[in-house]
């Protein structure tokens, strides 16, 4: 399998003098496309400093993010049209759904396709919001959906741009243990069946077993983590 | 898809309901101008009705409009001899209030030189000019009066014959035009016992002189109602209006400045006399008024926006993480606040459509004016939603991971 992205050595510090705070300790990590990998990790630990570096949104530090074998942003500084890159490539999936709340289910996909350059957007946005068996909301705006619901739309809206790489911080910390479950295996089947590279930020250690890869993180430093028989 | 047209959609209500409060403001704004307007040509009217090459006025004064003007009507006769002089005519003007079937009437009574005008120069809009020197008159529709109609005026009665629109004085009073003499009658009308005691002082002036004494026969005139001493002046007139040879006028006012009683104004000296003495000061306190509602319109829009926008962190938020194109963005702000724009503008529209015709002052919407408030607007509500930009640039899609 290819690598859809790739960290080496990424460091971040937050803060000063006495009141600095390590994040990031030289963190490498490669996500191959078609895979899906947990991040464990207390609060506190960098599990969302990572994620924004990974998603491009605040570059660490030091350190190099290499993109489908593309160097994009080294010691800090973009290489790339960041904003362009995370509308083409990247997907994200929030703790909350985080939908656009003017928009309707479908709209809400439909936007992430216009992004992302596809054409044909609502059709696409129907057959997405099929394929996570919501389409019978697709009319509705977010304050009327379900928390399931929602988080399900959110997952079809970050498919519509076909991404190389899909972000979830969290998607299971407003659901219950059954829907947790099925986020989970729905982001496992999205990296098996599209090929896309599947970073997940999650405490529910109940659902484990969908993931190919485990990592932990702890004082800003990653590490494999072993699964627990 | 439009995300400007989404989120109006989503708050139809409140958009409206804003669109709306700025269309008000905006009417009164576009009100104050054409306020403005209809009373610089409200007050123009009465000069350029009268369609004279040169206004000769008392010497030293500004008048007819501006102040008071008393000329000797002889300058008449005089004027009318200058060499290129095609016609001179006498003109008065007088305010004067009436009270007409129960209704207080102000009226600026307009003397017109009968035979040479008997208003063949006025905009009628029903009705003839003066067909005779005595009894008929010519007003504006405003005054409320119809043709056929009578006004009593100095105990005589006025027949309305003809119908003027929009002939009023820069203070919104309507005009009447009719015969100088008729004017003159009507201003030196005098009550029956005014003109007792005004013969008894005649007569006790007489008994107190030389002349009086030797001739007791000169008190039994200055007693006869019906007598007027020869040595008494014609009442005068305000001002001789001047139609000469387009190429002469040069000459003609060269001639006619250097008499020592007159003082000589070409039509547009006295129209800028008009504006300048006379509605100045309505014109800087309906621009600041303009300045003020322009800047709370602004600030209101700006404010609006701006409240809009920051409800929007959020989404705009996680819109800049999926990467949206910055111009989308700024587009959302920018299309709502031309959106707001364009709403507020119709409902002032309509609203003056309404509301303008019922206004106690005209309110004049000339082309200029119908150009530029929409322009206006336009440039209100962009500058307005600079705030929201700004915001919006500042917006770190970071935020859309902090939950």
């Amino acid at each position: 399998m290819a690598d859809a992205v790739q960290a080496v050595e990424l460091s971040k510090t937050y803060g000063a003098g006495t009141t600095a705070v390590l994040a990031l300790d030289k963190v490498s990590l490669t996500l191959a496309s078609g895979s899906v990998a947990a991040l464990l990790g207390p609060s506190g630990s960098g599990k969302s400093t990572l994620i924004k570096a990974l998603g491009f949104v605040s570059p660490a530090d030091t350190g190099e993010v290499f993109f489908a074998g593309r160097a994009v942003v080294k010691d800090g500084v973009p290489l790339a049209d960041l904003a362009r890159l995370r509308r083409r490539h990247l997907g994200f999936v929030f703790q909350k759904a985080n939908l656009t709340s003017f928009l309707t289910a479908r709209e809400n996909v439909e936007i992430a396709c216009d992004f992302g350059g596809k054409p044909n957007g609502r059709k696409r946005a129907r057959e997405l919001l099929g394929y996570l068996e919501v389409a019978h909301r697709q009319d509705a705006y977010p304050e009327m959906l379900s928390g399931g619901e929602q988080q399900r739309v959110a997952i079809a809206r970050a498919l519509a741009n076909e991404p190389s790489l899909i972000l979830a911080d969290e998607p299971t910390a407003s659901l219950d243990s059954v829907r947790s479950r099925m986020v989970m295996e729905l982001l496992r089947r999205v990296a098996h069946e599209r090929g896309a590279a599947v970073l997940v930020v999650t405490h529910d250690h109940r659902a484990l077993d969908v993931f190919d890869v485990l990592y932990e993180m702890e004082d800003g430093r990653l590490r494999p983590a072993a699964r627990q028989a | 898809m439009n995300l400007a047209l989404r989120d109006v959609r989503r708050h139809l209500a409140r958009f409206v309901g804003t669109a709306a409060g700025l269309g008000l403001l905006l009417s009164v704004v576009v009100a104050m101008q054409g306020i403005y307007a209809g009373m610089v040509d409200d007050a123009t009217i009465l000069t350029r009705a009268m369609r004279a090459n040169l206004w000769l006025v008392q010497r030293g004064t500004r008048g007819p409009f501006a102040e008071g003007s008393r000329l000797d009507p002889s300058v008449e006769a005089r004027a009318a001899a200058v060499p290129g002089v095609h016609s001179a005519r006498p003109y008065t003007y007088q305010l004067i209030q009436r009270q007409h079937h129960g209704a207080v009437m102000r009226i600026a009574l307009v003397g017109l030189g009968w035979p040479d005008d008997p208003g063949s120069s006025l905009p009628l809009a029903r009705g003839r000019r003066l067909a005779q020197p005595h009894g008929e008159m010519i007003v504006d529709a405003s005054l409320g009066l119809d043709l056929g109609e009578s006004l009593e005026l100095a105990g005589e009665p006025y027949r309305v014959v003809g119908l003027t629109r929009n002939a009023l004085t820069s203070g919104g009073d309507s005009v009447a035009f009719l015969s100088v003499a008729d004017a003159q009658l009507v201003a030196f009308d005098q009550p029956a016992e005014a003109a007792v005691l005004e013969r008894a002082r005649v007569v006790d002036r007489l008994r107190r002189t030389d002349l009086g004494r030797a001739q007791p026969s000169l008190e039994e005139l200055a007693n006869d109602p019906r007598w007027r001493g020869p040595a008494l002046a014609s009442p005068p007139v305000a001002a001789v209006l001047i139609d000469a040879d387009p190429h002469r006028i040069d000459a003609v006012r060269a001639t006619m400045a250097s008499w020592g009683d007159v003082t000589v104004y070409s039509q547009t000296e006295e129209e800028a006399l008009l504006l300048g003495g006379v509605i100045q000061r309505a014109r800087m306190q309906i621009g600041l008024f303009t300045v003020i509602l322009t800047l709370t319109a602004a600030v209101i829009v700006m404010m609006v926006m701006y409240n809009l926008t920051l409800e929007k962190t959020h989404d705009l938020a996680v819109l800049k993480l999926m990467g949206a194109p910055r111009h989308r963005l700024l587009g959302l702000v920018l299309q709502q606040a031309w959106l707001l724009g364009a709403l507020g503008y119709a409902v002032a529209y309509g609203i003056g459509q309404l509301a303008y015709p019922q206004f106690p002052r005209r309110v004049l919407i000339t082309a200029d004016l119908a150009l530029l408030a929409p322009v206006a607007t336009l440039v209100i509500v962009t500058l307005a939603s600079i705030l929201g930009l700004s915001h919006v640039m500042r917006i770190d899609p970071a935020r859309a991971l902090e939950g």
